[in-house]
């Protein structure tokens, strides 16, 4: 108050800490929510499945094609490769969860070599995509 | 210390223009690359090293895909329908018991998660997976 009333004369300024406060609780919210999920760059036709539950902390997303491709991080990748991006990505994040994105058409032999591939990386907690129906 | 300014007429202000730049260009990035995933999915087990055998037989409820996407609970062909059912039977002869769901390499994925799915919704606590070697 001390301020304006000596500038008085010369211009008029705009309060502008209640901005800041919003401006800073925006960033603090975006900076806890962020996850930086790893999209896998393709979206196989999911399965749908009754007992299906919400991820929100699934961040290392892996998806098989129809035609038994591993696609991770937008390129597809080959079995032998998922175990060092795994880790990779587990040392970017200690607490990342896997959620593989099967298609239904897809072998379930490669899904398992996959979950098998993903727990030696170091991630236990894995789960299969699915759409929840009912 | 405030008095002192006064009477010097001028008052020592922070700059705090090039935080708010900073603090905005951070707010902007956050906002660009926050992307809100919801993706839905089924947990499942998967028995690393233990093979099946490990367990007693008795509290394992074994549930068989062939190659042909066909099911088989103790040997008997049963449709993915049923599966639940027969699930929920063998749940109230043994209530500890573990559903394992071995599956051949070629059946579908969804045909597993169905299963996976189908046993979740009879009530067992534990699926695994296992393949069919």
């Amino acid at each position: 108050m001390t301020v304006q009333r000596q500038r008085e004369e010369d211009e008029i300024e705009i309060n502008i800490t209640p901005m800041l406060d919003i401006v800073f609780i925006m960033l603090i919210f975006f900076i806890v929510t962020t996850s930086f999920v790893k999209e896998p760059g393709i979206s196989p036709q999911r399965p749908s499945a009754e007992t299906a539950v919400e991820k929100t902390r699934g961040n290392v997303l892996i998806a098989i094609s129809q035609t038994d491709q591993i696609w991770m991080d937008k390129r597809s990748v080959e079995l032998n490769q998922v175990r060092a991006l795994v880790e990779a990505a587990l040392a970017e994040n200690p607490e990342s969860s896997a959620v593989i994105i099967a298609d239904s058409q897809a072998n379930s032999g490669i899904l398992i070599d996959l979950m098998d591939q993903i727990r030696l990386g170091g991630i236990g907690n894995i789960s299969i995509a699915a759409e929840p129906s009912g | 210390m405030r008095r002192r300014q006064r009477r010097g007429d001028d008052e020592a202000q922070i700059n705090i223009t090039p935080m708010l730049d900073i603090v905005f260009i951070m707010l902007i990035f956050f906002i660009v690359t926050t992307s809100f995933v919801k993706e839905f999915g089924v947990d499942v087990n998967r028995p690393s090293s233990a093979p099946i055998e490990e367990q007693r037989q008795s509290e394992v409820i074994a549930v068989r895909i062939d190659q042909n996407d066909q099911i088989f609970i103790e040997e008997r062909l049963i449709d993915v329908r049923a599966v639940r059912a027969n699930i929920e039977s063998g749940l109230a002869v043994q209530p500890e018991a573990t559903v394992v769901v071995i599956a051949d390499r070629l059946a579908d994925a969804g045909l597993l998660v169905r299963v996976v799915d189908q046993a979740r919704v009879a009530g067992a606590m534990q699926v695994s997976l296992a393949a069919a070697r």
